[in-house]
C-alpha cells in the first residue's frame, strides 16, 4: 500500500477519525443485534459508503442453503447519474467472474463513465458468506486506514452475519417445534373432540364415576335415560338410582372390579329414574386406570333394554300360554279315557248304591249284602277322589313348584290315566321300573306332562303297525353323573335320521293331526331341570325317547330358576 | 225304586230270590272293569235274574255260558278283543245273543253305530239301575 507523508497534526486527526470509525464499526454488532442478514449488510454498506466516502459499495450474500447469492448496491449520493443496480451487478459479474473467491483483493475496472478502485473483501475465512464489493473513483483508495477499517468491517459483518444466520437457523427449528407443536395440540384437540363426540353422541349410555360410585360425567344418552342433568347426576352416585336388590350384587361387582378380580363385568339391573318410573338396563362396566393427573375412574356403557326385557317377558308370557295350551291339548285328546277313567268308578259308585238300598228294601232286608256294597261304595268313592286329585293337578295351570319327585311314582300316575287310550290302542305298556331310583328335584306336574307326551307319541307311532305286537316299555334307570333317565321305547314307524335335530323343534310334526309343540315344549321342561331329551333309533322298528335328569340340579333352588319357559332364556337379573 | 217298568218279567222282583237259579235268566258281564264285575251282577240278581262277569271277551267266549246267556252286557273298549270285535264274533258264530253295550266314552257317533250293529242299546256309565232294568227289559222280551 501507498503511504505519502503527511503533517503531524493531520497524521494526528486522521489516525483520530480512523480510531473514531474503528469504534463505530466495533460498536455495529450491538446495533446489529436481532437484525436480519439484509438489515446488516445495509446498513454495513450505509455506515462504509458514508465513512469511506464510497462511489460504490456492493455485498454479494451467498445463502447458506445454496440459492441464488443476494446482492444489495449502494451507490454515493454524490455520484453523478450511474447505471441501475442490476447493471452494476452485471458489470461487476462480468469483470469479477462468478467465482467470487478467485476475484483478486484489488483492481481497477471501468465503471459507469470512469474508472473506479474496487476493494474485494471477503465475508469469512473462505468468503463462504459472501463478498463485499467497495469502489471510489479516487486513485488512493484504499488508503492504509482505509483497509483496515474495511477489513474491520468486514470481520464486524462476518460475526453479525453468523450471528443473524445462527439466529435465523434457531428461528427456523425454533418455528418448525411450535409448527410441531401447534400441529400436535390441533390433533389432539381433534382428538378430544373426537372422543367427546363419541361420547356425546353415542347410542348408549356412557357414564364415568369415581370409586364410591359418584358420577364423574354423563352423556346426553345417559342423562335422558334417568332423566337428570348432568349437575343433577354430579350430585348423585349410580347407588342412588340403582334400585334396592340390586345394590349388594353391584357393589360385590364394583368390588371385585377394584381387588383386581376382574377386568371387567357385566350387570343387568333397574334403574330408578327421576319421575320414579323404572327401566332396565345392561350396564358393561370396567375399571380405567388411572395416570399421572388423573385418578382411577369407574366407565359405564349402559344399554336401555327395558323394551327387550318387556317383548321377553311377553314371549315368556305367550311360551308358557303355549305350554298349557299344549297340556291342555294333549290332555284334551285324553279326554275319553278320562271320562272312563271318572265314569268307571262312578257306575260302580251308582251300581252299588242302586243294589244296596234294593237289599235294604226286601223284607226281610239283607243287611250283610247291603253292608258289603256300601263298603264298595265307599271304596269306590275314595277312588274316585284320588283321579279327580290327579287330573286337577295335570290340567291346573300353577307355577311350576319345586319338590322332591319320585320318578316312579309319577310314571305310575301317568300310567293311570293313559291305560285306557294305550288300551284303546291295543298297545302293549311294559313299565320296567328301576327299585333304587333316587328321587330328583323339580315340578312333579311338569315331568308328567312330559312323560304323557313321550306316552302319546309312543303310542301314536304304532297306530298304523299291525304286523308286530304294538309294545311300549317305559323304563327308568339310574344314569352316570348322578343322574336319573327316563326312556320310553317304541316299536313303531321311527323318524327319518336326518329330521333328527328338528324333532325338537315347534311346530315340527310329523302327525298329521299334531301341532308339533308337544317335544319342543318337553324339552323346554326338561331342559329347565337341567337335563336332556333326546331320541335314538332302535336297532329294530321303532324309536326311544329319553330324558336324563340330575338328582339334584343346581339353582333349581332358586324361585325364579324354572319360572321361564325357555331355558336359555333363563338370565338372574344380577347376573354378571 | 219301588216303580218297576210294569214288564211282565219282573212284576215280581222279590220274589225273584226265591226261584232256583236254573229258573233264572242269565245274564253274562264282561268288562276289564273289576268294579263293574262286581257291583253288577248283585244288582242283576236284586232284579231276580241269574249273572255272571267275565273279565275279557275271550274268557267269555271259552265260557260255559255262551250258549245260556239270554242277554249280554258288554264293555265296548277292552285290551285285546273289544266289545264290537265280540259282537262280530258272535254274529260269526250265530249266536244271537242280544247285546247291551256299557261304555265310559260318552261318544254318540260310536253309540249310534254300535246299535245300527244290532246292538240293543248302549249304555253310558254312570247308568241308574232303572235305565238298566228298561234295557235288559228290551233285550229279553223285544216287541
Amino acid at each position: 500500500m501507498e503511504v505519502r507523508p503527511e503533517p503531524a497534526s493531520a497524521e494526528i486527526k486522521h489516525l483520530q477519525r480512523c480510531i473514531n470509525d474503528l469504534v463505530s464499526l466495533l460498536a455495529l454488532p450491538a446495533i446489529w443485534s436481532g437484525s436480519s442478514p439484509s438489515q446488516i449488510v445495509h446498513t454495513l454498506l450505509d455506515t462504509l459508503t458514508r465513512m469511506l466516502r464510497l462511489d460504490l459499495a456492493s455485498v454479494r450474500l451467498k445463502h447458506p442453503v445454496g440459492e441464488a447469492p443476494v446482492e444489495i448496491v449502494r451507490v454515493a449520493q454524490l455520484r453523478g447519474p450511474m447505471p441501475p443496480e442490476h447493471e452494476i451487478c452485471e458489470a461487476l459479474s462480468h469483470s469479477l467472474g462468478d467465482h467470487s473467491r478467485k476475484w483478486p483483493p484489488l483492481l481497477r475496472s471501468l465503471l459507469g463513465d470512469g474508472d473506479v478502485s474496487i476493494v474485494l473483501l471477503p465475508l469469512g475465512l473462505q468468503g463462504e458468506l459472501g463478498v463485499i464489493v467497495a469502489a471510489a473513483e479516487r486513485e488512493d483508495f484504499p488508503r492504509q486506514t482505509e483497509a483496515l477499517l474495511l477489513n474491520v468491517a468486514a470481520n464486524q459483518a462476518c460475526i453479525g452475519l453468523q450471528e443473524a444466520r445462527l439466529r435465523s437457523q434457531q428461528k427456523r427449528i425454533a418455528d418448525q417445534l411450535d409448527q410441531r407443536v401447534a400441529q400436535r395440540t390441533a390433533e389432539l384437540a381433534a382428538a378430544e373432540e373426537r372422543w367427546r363426540s363419541v361420547f356425546e353422541n353415542s347410542a348408549i349410555g356412557v357414564v364415568l364415576t369415581d370409586l364410591n360410585g359418584r358420577f364423574l360425567a354423563a352423556n346426553p344418552v345417559y342423562e335422558k335415560m334417568l332423566g337428570y342433568s348432568e349437575k343433577e347426576l354430579q350430585k348423585l352416585s349410580f347407588l342412588d338410582v340403582t334400585l334396592e336388590e340390586y345394590l349388594e350384587s353391584n357393589r360385590t361387582l364394583v368390588g371385585e372390579l377394584l381387588e383386581g378380580k376382574r377386568q371387567q363385568f357385566q350387570i343387568e339391573k333397574q334403574y330408578r329414574r327421576k319421575n320414579g318410573s323404572l327401566i332396565w338396563v345392561r350396564n358393561n362396566v370396567s375399571l380405567v386406570p388411572g395416570t399421572e393427573r388423573v385418578p382411577r375412574f369407574l366407565m359405564a356403557l349402559s344399554e336401555d333394554i327395558t323394551e327387550r326385557r318387556r317383548v321377553e317377558e311377553a314371549l315368556n308370557k305367550a311360551r308358557s300360554e303355549l305350554a298349557h295350551v299344549s297340556r291342555v291339548t294333549s290332555l284334551g285328546a285324553l279326554t275319553a279315557s278320562i271320562a272312563h277313567e271318572v265314569n268307571q268308578p262312578l257306575s260302580g259308585i251308582i251300581t252299588n248304591a242302586s243294589t244296596c238300598l234294593r237289599m235294604l228294601a226286601t223284607d226281610p232286608p239283607q243287611v250283610e249284602g247291603a253292608r258289603e256294597t256300601a263298603r264298595r261304595t265307599i271304596r269306590d268313592g275314595n277312588r274316585m277322589s284320588e283321579v279327580i286329585t290327579r287330573l286337577r293337578a295335570l290340567f291346573s295351570k300353577k307355577e311350576p313348584t319345586t319338590e322332591s319327585v319320585n320318578l316312579n311314582d309319577a310314571v305310575l300316575d301317568v300310567i293311570a290315566l293313559s291305560i285306557v287310550e294305550l288300551q284303546k290302542n291295543r298297545v302293549m305298556l311294559r313299565p320296567e321300573l328301576a327299585d333304587d331310583l333316587p328321587l330328583v328335584t323339580g315340578d312333579r306336574v311338569q315331568l308328567q306332562q312330559v312323560i304323557l307326551n313321550l306316552l302319546r307319541n309312543g303310542s301314536d307311532a304304532m297306530s298304523t303297525v299291525e304286523d308286530r305286537p304294538r309294545q311300549l316299555v317305559i323304563r327308568t334307570e339310574r344314569d352316570e353323573g348322578d343322574r336319573v333317565r327316563l326312556t320310553v321305547q317304541d316299536a313303531g314307524v321311527g323318524f327319518d335320521p336326518q329330521a333328527a335335530d328338528r324333532l325338537f323343534d315347534a311346530f315340527y310334526t310329523t302327525k298329521g293331526d299334531g301341532m308339533g309343540i308337544g317335544l319342543s315344549v318337553s324339552r323346554s321342561i326338561v331342559e329347565r331341570h337341567h337335563g336332556r331329551l333326546w331320541a335314538t333309533l332302535n336297532d329294530g322298528p321303532g324309536a326311544a325317547f329319553s330324558f336324563s335328569i340330575p338328582r339334584t340340579p343346581q339353582g333349581l333352588a332358586r324361585a325364579d330358576g324354572i319360572r321361564n319357559i325357555d331355558a336359555s332364556a333363563v338370565t338372574g337379573p344380577g347376573a354378571a | 225304586m219301588d216303580a218297576l217298568p210294569g214288564s211282565g218279567a219282573f212284576c215280581a222282583v222279590e220274589s225273584c230270590q226265591e226261584r232256583s237259579a236254573i229258573d233264572r235268566l242269565l245274564v253274562s258281564v264282561v268288562d276289564d272293569d273289576g268294579s263293574v264285575r262286581e257291583s253288577l251282577p248283585d244288582l242283576l240278581k236284586q232284579f231276580g235274574l241269574a249273572a255272571r262277569a267275565f273279565s275279557s271277551a275271550e274268557e267269555f267266549l271259552v265260557s260255559d255260558c255262551v250258549d245260556q246267556t239270554r242277554c249280554l252286557l258288554l264293555d265296548v273298549a277292552m285290551p285285546g278283543m273289544t266289545g264290537p270285535d265280540l259282537q262280530r264274533e258272535l254274529i260269526r258264530r250265530r249266536q244271537a245273543i242280544p247285546i247291551i253295550f256299557i261304555t265310559a266314552d260318552r261318544d254318540m257317533i260310536v253309540r249310534q253305530r254300535l246299535i245300527e250293529q244290532g246292538a240293543v242299546e248302549c249304555l253310558f256309565k254312570p247308568f241308574s239301575d232303572t235305565t238298566l232294568l228298561e234295557a235288559i227289559d228290551s233285550a229279553l222280551y223285544p216287541k
